[in-house]
Formats: structure tokens, sequence, C-alpha cells
């Protein structure tokens, strides 16, 4: 924040400085005119009358000339006076802005650039149909002779279809697709057939009290949510006793709230994408977020790796040298680090748990043998190494 | 959004990022700047060699018709003078406002409002598309991008650039500031050969440090691949161990972080394969008779008649068979 700050600082007096000096600019050479002009209206009257130029016209020429170039002189040098302001944003934004951020990656990681180019347009691709930006990926498939087969495109049209009609406030096309789904959907535990329903019958009430044999006859479609959903129904059914009232004025007010659509939106979204074991945001766009957060901490890191000049510690190759937290949210896979050697299990070395019930890594356990016999590192239990068994997560 | 940013962490990120962003309208601001000197010194300096020919004529005793034509000589070239003056004024002053309206789309990042916050976050995304994309040559695409997500850009410096497609150079010359909002984008025409026809987009590549933006989307989704907990699970033969949210898991960048280095994670977390959720001290890790682990709350929701089924290998154990396993 401070960064923007300064920066915004120097630009604001550069700002005022170009308005004074405009203004001044202007000003000052309005009145060169006008002066000029009067003396010249002066001369051309001495003109018709044929009279030469008198002393005083003659002084006062010469003073005119004297003022004239003062006045444009300084106008040059004042401008040039605007310049320190000026380099001292550059300076600003030099001193409060990286301007390099190499060093963090190296490129010889991978073996041919265009293949790694290629692999990303598809991979940004994928992220534009899963935006809905279905004309700008068009594009981008037309300028990069690249393709992605229809059965990957096909369900994005779909949905972008019914999210464009319910951003448009038209329920009929998410109605068709939750009726289609619905077995799915319910194993999903996921309620948006019924939601879909509620908002079209509260449309209805907000349509006023003729619409209210529409709204009572619309309402057997709640019979199959009776049982899970049974105190919104209620809420519902009573508000039709405000219809003739409006339902503006009555305690129900808020089934007329807007932000219902736009939650209709997401739960469609969010379930459809479940329904297609696709994840809700892009993964490009959760590996630019993390890229983002991890930038940062690395070149920090590197900077302290070459003050402190231990540059050994950071390989570039097996692991990165510090933790990056990303949030819960971003725990996809479970991460097993043995506690003793503070090292992540693999394959190779999977997590074993001894007969007490603690886990550590089988190469821990190798250590840890002693005469053929194991002590448990946490509670002293003395066991075979034979009966530790290998755990998967 | 998956990834949790908090303010100072996008700050800190606003440091590496965003020096292209302001450093591309200050160097446009530099250039007007010396353009409006060297206007306002030569015509100054026309002004000056009129007035100078008046004194001159002054001191010899003049005809009065030959001062007034001299006059009006002065007039004429400070009219000149006023109206050049005005005009790099203009220019200047446009490119300082866009210097400020850049920076005020930056602070945006800090609103209070959290809306707010993940448009801009989303915002940030596309800037940083619509620079890659046009690095790559793909400018149809990048001002379609643009538009969509209202990032403005400035067609005529597209097209300028355009006009020298073999001059591009490589990807790593020439620098595409991009903001949101109003803001314009001055494509930087290459070093290379090729006369860059119009004064404005192209200011001197070797200005600017070669950290292209561009750079910056293929380095992104390298560190990504790293903090993601990129690891032996998403890259198991069989794929079954495939999480769909997980974006290393995902085709195409399963591909692209293979070579990437593992991300470092010095403590266990543990994510049961049931339900996606954390196992802790409320939700125990139990591991069945065939070494698989879920969490306790998983097996309950999957328990029937005292029985669970193993999800991955479908054997049938009884409930009370699951020991409870513990992590430090």
């Amino acid at each position: 924040m401070e960064q923007c700050a300064s920066v915004e600082r120097e630009v604001d007096k550069v700002l005022q400085k170009f308005l004074t000096y405009g203004q001044h600019c202007e000003q000052s050479l309005e009145e060169l005119l006008h002066y000029v002009g009067q003396l010249r209206a002066e001369l051309a009257s001495a003109a018709l009358q044929g009279t030469s130029l008198s002393a005083t016209l003659s002084l006062v020429m010469s003073q005119c000339c004297r003022k004239i170039k003062d006045t444009v002189q300084k106008l040059a040098s004042d401008h040039k006076d605007i310049h320190s302001s000026v380099s001292r944003v550059g300076k600003a934004i030099d001193r409060n802005f990286d301007s390099e951020i190499c060093g963090v990656v190296s490129d010889a990681v991978w073996d041919s650039r265009e293949k790694q180019q290629q692999i990303l347009q598809m991979a940004i691709l994928e992220h534009l149909y899963q935006q809905g930006m279905l004309s700008v990926a068009e594009e981008l498939c037309q300028e990069s002779t690249l393709n992605v087969d229809l059965d990957f495109k096909q369900p994005f049209l779909e949905l972008n279809r019914i999210l464009e009609a319910l951003h448009e406030q038209d329920l009929g096309p998410a109605l068709e697709w939750a009726v289609s789904h619905r077995q799915r959907l319910l194993e999903l535990n996921s309620s948006l057939e019924f939601k879909l329903h509620r908002l079209h019958f509260i449309r209805l009430l907000a349509g006023g009290p003729e619409k209210q044999l529409e709204a009572l006859s619309y309402a057997r479609h709640f019979q199959p949510f009776a049982r899970l959903h049974q105190r919104e129904i209620q809420v519902m059914m009573g508000s039709l006793v405000y219809l003739r009232l409006g339902l503006e004025k009555s305690p129900y007010c808020h089934l007329l709230d807007n932000s219902h659509w736009a939650e209709i939106c997401e739960t469609f979204t969010r379930d459809a994408c479940s329904l297609l074991g696709l994840s809700v945001e892009s993964p490009l766009s959760v590996s630019f977020a993390s890229g983002c957060v991890a930038l940062p901490v690395l070149m920090n890191i590197k900077a302290v790796i070459e003050q402190r000049q231990c540059t050994g510690v950071w390989s570039h190759k097996d692991e990165l040298p510090i933790e990056i937290e990303l949030g819960m949210k971003c725990w996809y896979h479970s991460v097993f680090a043995c506690p003793i050697l503070r090292q992540q299990t693999s394959d190779s070395n999977p997590p074993i748990k001894l007969i007490c019930g603690h886990v550590i890594s089988r190469d821990a356990l190798n250590k840890l043998i002693n005469g053929g016999k194991l002590k448990c590192p946490y509670c002293p239990m003395e066991q075979n190494p034979a009966d530790g068994k290998r755990i998967i997560f | 959004m998956a990834v949790q940013e908090s303010a100072a962490q996008l700050s800190m990120t606003l440091k590496v990022q965003e020096y292209p962003t302001l450093k591309v309208p200050y160097e446009t601001l530099n250039k007007r700047f010396r353009a409006a000197q060297k206007n306002i010194d030569r015509e100054t300096s026309h002004v000056t060699m009129v007035v100078a020919e008046l004194e001159k004529t002054l001191s010899s005793c003049p005809a009065v018709d030959s001062v007034v034509s001299l006059l009006d000589g002065v007039v004429e070239k400070l009219s000149v003078l006023k109206r050049k003056a005005v005009e790099s004024i203009q220019a200047e002053d446009e490119s300082a406002k866009l210097c400020k309206r850049r920076i005020e789309h930056l602070k945006e990042h800090s609103s209070g409002q959290p809306a707010a916050a993940s448009v801009w976050k989303r915002k940030r995304m596309d800037r940083m598309m619509v620079e890659h994309l046009l690095r790559c040559g793909y400018y149809n695409t990048a001002v379609k991008l643009a538009r969509q997500s209202g990032v403005e850009t400035r067609e005529k410096a597209l097209q300028s650039g355009r006009r020298e497609p073999a001059g591009r150079g490589p990807p790593g010359h020439g620098h595409a500031g991009v903001p949101a909002g109003h803001a314009h984008l001055p494509l930087q025409g290459p070093a290379g050969p090729g006369p860059v026809a119009d004064a404005d987009p192209a200011v001197p590549v070797r200005q600017l440090p070669a950290a292209p933006a561009g750079e910056q989307l293929r380095v992104h989704p390298h560190p990504a691949g790293r903090p993601l907990g990129h690891k032996d699970t998403c890259y198991k033969e069989d794929g079954s161990s495939r999480s769909p949210d997980c974006p290393v898991c995902s085709r195409s960048l399963n591909k692209l972080a293979q070579p990437l280095p593992m991300a470092h994670c010095a403590n266990s977390r543990l994510v049961c394969k049931i339900s996606g959720d954390v196992m802790n001290e409320n939700n125990p890790p139990m591991m069945l008779p065939n070494g698989y682990v879920y969490g306790y709350n998983s097996l309950l929701s999957i328990r029937q008649d005292d029985k669970v089924v193993c999800p991955r290998t479908k054997e049938v154990f009884h409930f009370s068979q699951a020991e409870k396993v513990y992590i430090m």
C-alpha cells in the first residue's frame, strides 16, 4: 500500500505542476499577445497618419521586445524545472517496485520451449472455456491453430448457456437441466432443483395479487421436497397472506432480495461442476493465484540466501526451500511429513504405523532399529520392526 | 477463491509484479515531457529571433510600415508558441493522468470490500493473460479478452505493433503494461529492425528491463506447481489418486508441472479421501485393516450395519476394526 502511496504522491505533484504551469503559460501569452496587439494598433494608426516613429513609441517598442523575450524564456525555463518532479516519479517507481523477477525460476527445467508454450496455451484455452469466455476461446483457437476436442467443450457450452439464461432471470434451462440430472444431484445432497422452484414461486409472488392462482398451482412443485425443506415451504406459503398488501411491506420482504439470483448462479455452477468432476475455479486461475502468493516469498528468500552467501541451500531441482501457505482450501491431497526426518513420505519411503499407533516413515523406522528391536520415539513402547504396518492416506 | 491471499500478501505480490504496470506509462510521460520541452524551446527561439530582428530594425530609425509588418511576424510566432505549448502540456497532462489512473486501480486491491478485492484479482489475471497473448502474437484474442474483461486498449498502438511482425523479436523484449478500467495499453514496439512509425507507442525498449509480464504468466504456473503440493499423488500411473480440484492433477497443468520442484512441507496435512475434510483431533484418522486411512466422521457416515466398505479396495470390515493412528 505504501508503495502505491509514495508513487501517487509524486504523480500528484507533477499533475499539480502541469496544471499551474499550463494556466500560467496560457495567461502570460494571452497578455503578451494582447499587449502587442495594442501596440500594433497604435502603430497602424500612426502609419495611416503618415507620421514617422516617435521616440516614445520607439522606447515602448524596445521595452515590449525585452518583455517578450523575458517572458518566453521564462516559460521555457519554468517548464524545464518540472523535469525534476517528473524524474522523481520514475525514481519512486524504481524504489518501490521490483523490476526483475528472474532467478526464481530456472528456465533449464523444460527441455523444449515451444512444447511448453503449447501446453500453456492449452491451459489458457481450457481456462477461457471454463470462465465462459467462448468467443475469446474461439479466437485463440484460430490464431494459435490449437484445437480442443468437442467433448471437452460441450459441457462448458451447455453450462454457459444455462448460466446466461440465469443471468437474464430465465429459470427454464436450469430447471430442465436440474430435472434431467435429478438423481445425481440428490446423491450430492444438492438442493438446486428446490431452490429453482422457490425462485420461480417468489417471482410469481412479486407479480402481485393477479398471480395468486398461478402461484398456488405452482406450489405443487414443492411436494417432493416437503420433507427436506419443510420450513422454507412454510415461509413461502405464509407469504401468500401478504399478497394483496404487497410483499415489500410485509415481514416477508426478504424473499424479494436480489441476492437470491446471484446465489442461484453460484449454486448452479458449484453443483454442475461437481457433477462433471471439475473444480469450480479453473486450474490455471488457482495456479496463477498460488504463483502470486509464492513469488514474493521465493524472491525474499533468494535475497536472503544471496546476502548470507549460502547458495547451496536451494538447488532449484527437488524442492522449494520454504513452505508457502495457501490456505486450507488448497489441501487437495494428504501430505505426511515424517516428524523425525522432517521429510515428505513417498512411495519409496512410505509411512508406517507402529503398534502403539504412532506413524513414522520407513527410513526413520530403519534408523531406529537397535539390536533387532524398535523403541517408538514417542511412547517408549518396545516392538518388533516387522510389526509396523504400511498405511495409505 | 481457493487460494487465500491476505491484504499483506497482496501488497507483497504487488511490489513484485506491478513494476511494468507503472513504469510503462511513466516512460510515456517522460517522453512526452521531453517532446514538450523541445517544442517550447524551438518556438521560443523562433520568437526570440523575430524579436531580435525587430529590435535591430528599431535601432536604425525605421519606417512605421516595416515595424508593423515585423510586429505582425512577432504576433504570429507568439500564437504558434501558445498553440504548441498548450498542445504539448495537454499531452503531458494526459500521460500523467494515465499514471494516476493506474495507481488508483492498483490501490483497489486493498479496498475493504471482499467483492471488490476478488474483482481486482480476476482483473489482474486477465491483465496478465492479455499481456501474455500479445507477447505470443495473438492480437485478436488479446483485444477480445481485453474488451470482455474491461481492460481498455489503444487500438492504434496494437495496430502499429502489427506493422512490423517480423521485427517482433523474441518474447523477452518490449513490454505491455495492461491495466484495468479506463487506462490504456501502450504496446512497446520491438527494438529490432523496421521503423516504428508512430512516435507514441514506441518507447525505447532499452530503457525497460527485460522482465516482461509474459514471463510472469509463465513464471506463475512454475511456482504454482510447487506450492500446490505437487507430489507423487498427482502423477500416479493409473490416475487413481486424482483430485478434481487439484490443479496439478488437471490434464494440461499435469504435464506442465512435471519437471518442476516439489512443494516444501514440513508439517503433515491429512485429507480424508472420502469427504475431502481435514483429519485432525476433531476428525481423527482411522486405519482399516488393509492399511487405508480415513477420517472418523467419514467412516461414521459410510457405516452400514456396523460394517464399512473401503472405497478404494471395496473390502468389507467391521467398524470396530478401525484403529486410531497418531500423527505428530
